[in-house]
């Protein structure tokens, strides 16, 4: 597991990431998975 | 202002855009996160958002090179947000093969009645709505996209055989995934579904029984905890298993124990889904927002206590989702904290007569039956005026969301509660506090660069870098 220093002296922090969306899923199902075979 | 990138008269107002919140310069509202240095500063519309150091905001705030960054990406991020938002199409359908269900949970969306004496699908019916779903997707969903079929309840096991038969015969055609309350999940059962590669979901609510019983059990009153208990084991190394905990005043006390009970019978992923009050029964038990909050935060807080500890994750779904909106707006995979929600454009829900609802949410809501799977174009369903009260539902028209810098994190779910508990779609549902909280700890998490013990592992292989920028 990585450790992850606190970036505390940064006056600021933004960042933004990007994909091509496939949201399907709604809140009674976990829907992260596509590989899931045993 | 507020309004700039949709309406084209102030777009080309001549205003440089050069300073904050005034003219066409960016609109930054600073928000209160509870950090000890940090203050977010949130761009509603876009989404956009900053960390700045409380003792350096009016410097930032003057700071052109800071704003002129922003700028130069803020049409790319409105747009964004608008495909996000407006423009998808459906890949996902819940699927109710029966109406029936052998426990009377008392939170479910489903009414009582359907589930005592409901009907099932006929194998063929079953079949027949999956050759109508598989010819509609093949002309909506991008090639090498696979649509998903899940099937929900009432007990879906109930009607185990025709389920089973069209995972089989339609295995090349859509990904599948069975969401259970894992009383009839045996070996037989299980084998079936893994060697399928099926997404299973399974119920419960507590660490101990005595806790799970209080809102999951048949309906002469029995607890079903061991039974899931053994499913778990059962599923043991199976990364294609969660469990999903509704939170309610019953339980939230014990979210934290919960969580470590989790982690320690090695689930992979788990929801903490806070009760959804559409129906009466679940107002029963409605927990006080801002208390579900704080044991909701404590417990993400256990579950990477637990990593830490041990290297091996515990993904919170429903709160990874809403740091993936904040850091990754495209990247969320469930569509419930947007607004439009996914129900009726990114999902659509089926009755067992074939039935076509925005979300299973509605199924006990005949008002919002948009027409039928066997009868009517699945086009036109969408268009229906009950899918469109639900897909025309935004935070624009809702107050206090139309003055809310978090938005489009929270995305003020859910419209059945909206409808149901207060009476109109430009409502709020039942929470709001809930939300408020955990987009504000997503953001302090940002903040100390915690964010990564909170996600699925490799969450942003397929994402690009849109903009970054420290000072």
């Amino acid at each position: 597991m990585k450790k992850q220093k606190p970036e505390q002296k940064q006056k600021v922090i933004a960042e933004r990431k990007s994909c091509r969306a496939e949201g399907t899923g709604l809140s009674h199902y976990i829907l992260m998975d596509q590989k899931s075979k045993k | 202002m507020r309004n700039k990138r949709t309406n084209k008269a102030v777009v080309t107002a001549p205003s440089r855009g050069r300073y904050v919140n005034s003219g066409n310069g960016p609109s930054l509202l600073p928000i209160d996160i509870g950090h000890e240095h940090y203050l977010g500063l949130v761009d509603p519309d876009t989404a956009f958002w900053s960390l700045v150091r409380k003792d350096s905001l009016a410097e930032t705030l003057t700071d052109t090179r800071f704003l002129a960054a922003y700028q130069r990406k803020a049409d790319s991020f409105a747009e964004e947000m608008s495909m996000l938002r407006f423009h998808l199409k459906p890949s996902a359908v819940y699927f109710n093969a029966t109406e029936r269900c052998n426990l009377d949970c008392t939170y479910c969306y489903i009414p009582s009645t359907m589930r005592r004496s409901g009907v099932h699908m006929q194998k063929a019916e079953v079949f027949s709505a999956l050759r109508k779903l598989r010819t509609y997707f093949r002309k909506v969903v991008p090639p090498g996209v696979m649509p998903q079929i899940i099937f929900h309840g009432a007990e879906p096991l109930l009607n185990r055989d025709a389920i089973f038969a069209a995972i089989e015969h339609f295995k090349n055609d859509f990904r599948f995934g069975i969401q259970t309350n894992a009383t009839l999940l045996d070996t037989d059962a299980i084998a079936f579904l893994t060697s399928h590669g099926t997404g299973i979901g399974l119920s419960l609510d507590g660490h101990t029984a005595s806790i799970c019983d209080k809102t999951r059990a048949t309906w002469d009153g029995k607890g079903v905890f061991e039974h899931v208990v053994t499913a778990m084991e059962r599923l043991k190394g199976y990364a294609g298993y969660n469990v999903i905990c509704t939170v309610t005043d019953q339980n939230m006390r014990h979210l934290s124990k919960i969580v470590e009970f989790f982690h320690a019978h090695e689930v992979p992923a788990c929801l903490l889904n806070i009760v959804r009050c559409t129906l009466k029964p679940a107002r029963d038990v409605k927990p006080t927002d801002h208390t579900a909050a704080k044991h909701f935060i404590a417990a993400l807080e256990k579950a990477d206590e637990l990593y830490r500890q041990t290297g091996r994750k515990l993904v919170v779904g429903n709160f990874a989702n809403i740091l993936v909106s904040i850091l990754a707006p495209t990247a969320r995979r469930l569509m419930c904290d947007i607004s439009p929600c996914g129900g009726g454009r990114c999902f659509f829900a089926l009755a067992p007569n074939g039935d076509l609802f925005p979300c299973s949410e509605f199924i006990g809501l005949p008002r919002f039956k948009g027409g039928n799977l066997f009868t009517d174009k699945i086009a036109d369903v969408l268009e229906s005026e009950p899918f469109r009260m639900v897909t025309g539902r935004k935070v624009e028209d809702i107050t206090p969301c139309n003055r809310c810098a978090i938005r489009h994190f929270c995305g003020s779910p859910c419209p059945a509660e909206a409808h149901e508990v207060n009476g109109a779609m430009d409502k709020v549902g039942s929470f709001c506090e809930f939300y408020e909280e955990q987009a504000r700890y997503a953001l302090r998490l940002i903040a100390d660069n915690r964010q990564d013990a909170f996600l699925w592992d490799h969450w942003d292989t397929d994402t690009d870098q849109t903009f970054k920028f420290s000072g």
